[in-house]
């Protein structure tokens, strides 16, 4: 019970409160029956049978309500909880018994769909080994082995299980999913970037410190100030929220791309986002080989299917680059702006359009204009009223990455400058352990691009003119430590920063995890086994390879459970090999028969070496039952050079 | 080179020594049933852990096998005896089991089987082993006794059978058994039951040492009449045939001799019951200290007396066809 009870611990995080709440009464009704003797729904006690059978009934209606299925991956994890918990109430034989233990491991599986974390890995072998507990203690009445020895015995059982487990891990032929079509939900929702942008929502992201995903560069890295890893480009707006390029304008045509300067090798490992971009360091030289995928229109690398689980894919990107230098498709949709919003906004575009018609000139002039007015920037800006970029331009000057870009794509549009937003992560942290770039969702940043002809689509960073250390140095300096660690520790600097280095641990320990552990598919299997030495890693030479090593693994695990342990002094050690000697003539010393009565059997059949077993016994006695005048090292002697001879 | 294969696999059979069966139990398959749903769950997700926990779990389950079987490896049955018991009494084998190893044997399930011939079926010899009986432990590197009860259901030498012990611990996934022949029997006595009383004790036999105690109990003769009997006692039947005046003489049992004799129950019709009476006989005479024998139509067995006489003659009742 306290198995399953762990074991369905994670899940009250996911479920519905009442779902938690009808799982834990069940338990405690069974506890209070095994303590107190409270009766339990039988046939005798007919009312709390129809209670048990009502608390069912109504879970399926509930879940039906609230999932609007049964089937899903949450409907269906609640049911399981829900049900194991009632089964739990009605055990009574020992079918029952088993059935309940082998869900609870079922249970325990359910969990992963959650979180694969070091954690849950944990929790699993302890929710295992009471489970295990619970099998033994199934078969063994208590008389005969108390509780402490019961778990010691799984303890003992799991440990040995555990070189198995590896191998089978390593060795056992994998499969890739998924082997029919999942439910929609089988992918919890993730935070993350989102393929639209209203004013305020990247905030949510940055009080998030989740990792989105890690970069590790082959040799060198570039400055922290081009860490720029494009995402979702937004063209469309109608005054509140911006928008990817509708699909069906999208045209099959590559956009023309040059790349010169230092190329840099890297591998990207991303967390699962269920989303299709593929993060990559502007601008990659070519599409990943790992998995299917293709750069959109306006320059986006994209997967053709939807990233549900972490994935690792390698890419060479050069930071100069120029993108679609003579034509533009889009231009329309770069210049699109809503009718009747951002009144004030068009006006002061139209003031700086007197000063000048050169796109560059008019860029700058922006740019100075958020460097030089009274322009801050800030993770917690006021909220807007009314026109959310008049009012931030001209009210309240406050805001962060999406408010600057919004506003400047606004006034270079209003300007007549092609312009468009793209949103993704800048910069990143490196956890000094491991050397791995970490970039988490508090990195996501907005960010702005002009097209101007002759020179392609141009980076501009309007956030860059309010605050450059955001860019250059990354988010983690200008963000208060209030907010990178735990309130708690936050008022001590000391403390602050052990907490800091201690999550770089625990980020490096949880990125080998994931590299190994989690990503350990056919395809890294595939890896791995080449690397140890097979030559073609196929299922029939897995198979092969895993059958042997279980075996021998097995063997050997036999060994430690049979051999036949003697703690004994080296005395009778000696004695115990004149003994053997005797037993390959045929004279088997007996379990009742005493050294004297066992020399007297001997010396009737040797009688000519009667002196020497009378020697030996005589030492043996006296070495054993406590006269120590005799020395072992006769009592070997004698031994050894004892030999029966043919009589 | 046939003879060394064959030296070698006798060799081979000697230190595996008895042979261990042993099999999934229900419970056992459900468990596979289960991790293949979760290997197949986990597959589909491409869930690492969910691999990981059915792997470990996998892993269990042949760890399990290796436990399960140690648990019956190394014992041995020692010895086996029995004291005889009368028929419809528990027959108490007494079992000496041994655990040389050097581990804790649990939950071991003893139960036997007469018959032990042969069927066409071979599936057959894995059946009909019944009165089960747990032993909770064996202790390592020692011998247990334990108290085996058979219902007697047979008069005669009633044999303990094949010794089956069993055990699915410790986690019930795996059934283990394996067998015992031996040769142990129990001697099984009639029952003792009948109506008729004990007959009178008489003066046959060798030695006329035993005394005569006037009694009332029990006719034991005549004797002349001498002044002063008692005219109850007189026999007036007799008188009428020859005119002498004798006395019936009566006794006490106590001491006498008594031959129980297969004709005293012709009478009784049935065989088992005619065995009955002539045991229950033997237990009064035991108990009212009389000198008694028995004449069986293929034996017979002199007057004696004490623990030693009754059994021989309850066994001459028991082992009679």
């Amino acid at each position: 019970m306290l198995g399953l009870t762990l074991g369905a611990l994670p899940h009250f995080s996911f479920q519905p409160l009442w779902v938690s709440i009808i799982f834990l009464a069940m338990i405690g009704w069974r506890y209070m029956n095994s303590w107190r003797g409270w009766p339990l729904p039988t046939k005798r006690f007919s009312k709390l049978k129809l209670l048990q059978l009502s608390i069912a009934a109504s879970t399926f209606v509930f879940l039906l309500m609230s999932y609007g299925n049964l089937i899903g991956r949450d409907a269906g994890v609640a049911l399981l909880t829900v049900m194991l918990a009632l089964k739990v109430t009605e055990i009574r034989s020992h079918r029952d018994y088993y059935l309940s233990c082998f869900l609870g491991y079922f249970l325990v599986v359910t969990n992963f769909f959650y979180s694969q974390s070091i954690a849950t890995a944990a929790l699993m072998f302890i929710v295992v080994t009471i489970m295990t507990g619970c099998l033994i203690s199934l078969n063994v009445p208590e008389q005969s082995l108390n509780s402490r020895s019961k778990f010691k015995l799984a303890s003992q059982m799991l440990l040995q299980a555990i070189p198995l487990m590896i191998l089978l891990f390593i060795f056992f032929p994998r499969i890739a999913g998924p082997l029919w079509g999942l439910p929609n939900d089988a992918y919890s929702a993730k935070t993350g970037i989102d393929d639209s942008m209203t004013l305020g929502k990247i905030s949510q992201l940055i009080a998030s410190d989740e990792v989105a995903f890690r970069v590790k560069f082959a040799d060198k890295m570039p400055k922290q100030s081009n860490l720029y890893w494009r995402g979702p480009i937004l063209w469309q707006t109608d005054g509140v929220t911006w928008t990817e390029l509708e699909e069906q304008l999208q045209t099959s045509q590559d956009p023309t791309l040059t790349h010169s300067g230092p190329e840099y090798h890297y591998t990207t490992t991303l967390e699962a986002h269920n989303n299709k971009w593929l993060f990559a360091l502007d601008f990659p030289t070519a599409a990943p080989t790992v998995i299917k995928s293709h750069f959109t229109q306006d320059g986006q690398l994209r997967s053709d299917e939807t990233i549900n689980q972490r994935l690792q894919y390698e890419l060479t990107s050069t930071p100069q680059f120029t993108f679609n230098i003579d034509d533009e498709p889009y231009l329309q949709q770069a210049l699109q702006l809503p009718d009747k919003h951002h009144i004030r906004t068009k006006q002061l575009a139209k003031q700086w359009l007197k000063q000048t018609q050169d796109p560059l000139q008019l860029v700058q002039i922006a740019l100075n204009h958020f460097n030089q007015r009274n322009f801050y920037y800030t993770l917690t800006p006021p909220p807007l009223a009314g026109d959310s970029i008049d009012s931030f331009l001209f009210e309240s000057q406050r805001g962060f990455c999406e408010h600057y870009a919004a506003s400047f794509t606004i006034l270079m549009r209003a300007a007549g400058v092609p312009t468009r937003i793209v949103t993704g992560y800048q910069g990143g942290e490196i956890n000094p352990i491991d050397q791995f770039l970490v970039i988490r969702q508090r990195d996501a940043h907005a960010w702005t691009e002009v097209w101007i002809k002759g020179q392609g689509w141009l980076r501009v960073d309007p956030t860059a003119a309010v605050s450059k250390e955001r860019i250059e140095q990354g988010m983690s300096t200008i963000m208060p430590l209030s907010m990178r660690s735990p309130l708690f520790i936050s008022n001590s600097q000391r403390l602050a920063e052990l907490w800091q280095k201690m999550r770089n641990n625990l980020d490096a320990i949880d990125n080998k995890w994931n590299q190994w552990i989690l990503a350990y598919g056919p395809k890294l299997q595939k890896e791995f086994l080449s690397k140890l030495g097979m030559p073609s890693p196929n299922w029939q030479t897995m198979a092969l390879w895993l059958s042997i090593s279980i075996s021998i693994t097995l063997l050997t695990i036999s060994v430690i459970l049979f051999y036949h342990r003697q703690h004994s002094s080296p005395i009778i050690k000696l004695y115990t090999k004149f003994c053997n000697k005797a037993a390959q003539r045929g004279f088997k010393r007996e379990n009742y028969e005493g050294p004297l009565d066992f020399g007297q059997r001997l010396k009737q059949y040797y009688p000519q070496q009667s002196d020497e077993i009378d020697q030996i016994t005589q030492l043996y006695i006296n070495l054993h039952y406590g006269k120590q005048s005799a020395s072992i090292d006769e009592l070997r002697r004698t031994i050894k050079q004892f030999r029966f001879k043919k009589s | 080179m046939t003879v060394v294969l064959k030296q070698l696999y006798q060799r081979f059979n000697q230190l595996r020594g008895r042979r261990i069966f042993i099999v999934p139990t229900r419970f056992g398959f459900a468990y596979v049933v289960f991790l293949i749903l979760i290997l197949l769950g986990a597959i589909n997700y491409s869930n690492s852990l969910g691999h990981v926990l059915c792997f470990l779990l996998g892993s269990l389950g042949l760890v399990a096998m290796l436990h399960t079987y140690r648990n019956l490896a190394k014992i041995e049955l020692k010895q086996a005896h029995a004291k005889a018991v009368f028929y419809g009494q528990d027959i108490n084998f007494k079992l000496i089991f041994d655990n040389p190893s050097s581990h804790d044997n649990y939950q071991i399930e003893v139960s036997s089987k007469q018959n032990t011939h042969r069927s066409w079926n071979p599936f057959k010899m894995f059946k009909g082993y019944d009165n089960p009986q747990m032993i909770n432990q064996l202790k390592p590197q020692q011998t247990t006794q334990i108290n085996y009860l058979l219902p007697a259901q047979q008069r005669g030498l009633y044999a303990l059978g094949r010794v089956r012990i069993a055990s699915v611990f410790p986690l019930g996934l795996y059934s283990t058994w394996s067998y015992f022949k031996n040769n142990v029997t129990a001697l099984v006595y009639p029952k003792p039951e009948g109506s008729l009383p004990l007959p009178n004790t008489t003066q046959q036999g060798k030695n006329f040492t035993s005394k005569h105690i006037k009694g009332l109990d029990d006719f034991s003769g005549f004797n002349r009449y001498r002044t002063g009997d008692p005219i109850h006692a007189i026999a007036w039947k007799s008188v009428a045939k020859d005119n002498v005046l004798r006395t019936k003489q009566f006794t006490s049992p106590q001491g006498g001799h008594l031959m129980l004799e297969w004709q005293a129950v012709a009478q009784i019709k049935s065989l088992e019951e005619r065995l009955s009476q002539l045991c229950i006989w033997i237990l009064q005479a035991e108990a009212s200290e009389i000198t008694y024998g028995l004449r069986l139509p293929n034996s017979v067995i002199n007057f004696g007396h004490g623990e030693i006489h009754r059994h021989r003659c309850l066994a001459a009742l028991a082992l009679y066809e």
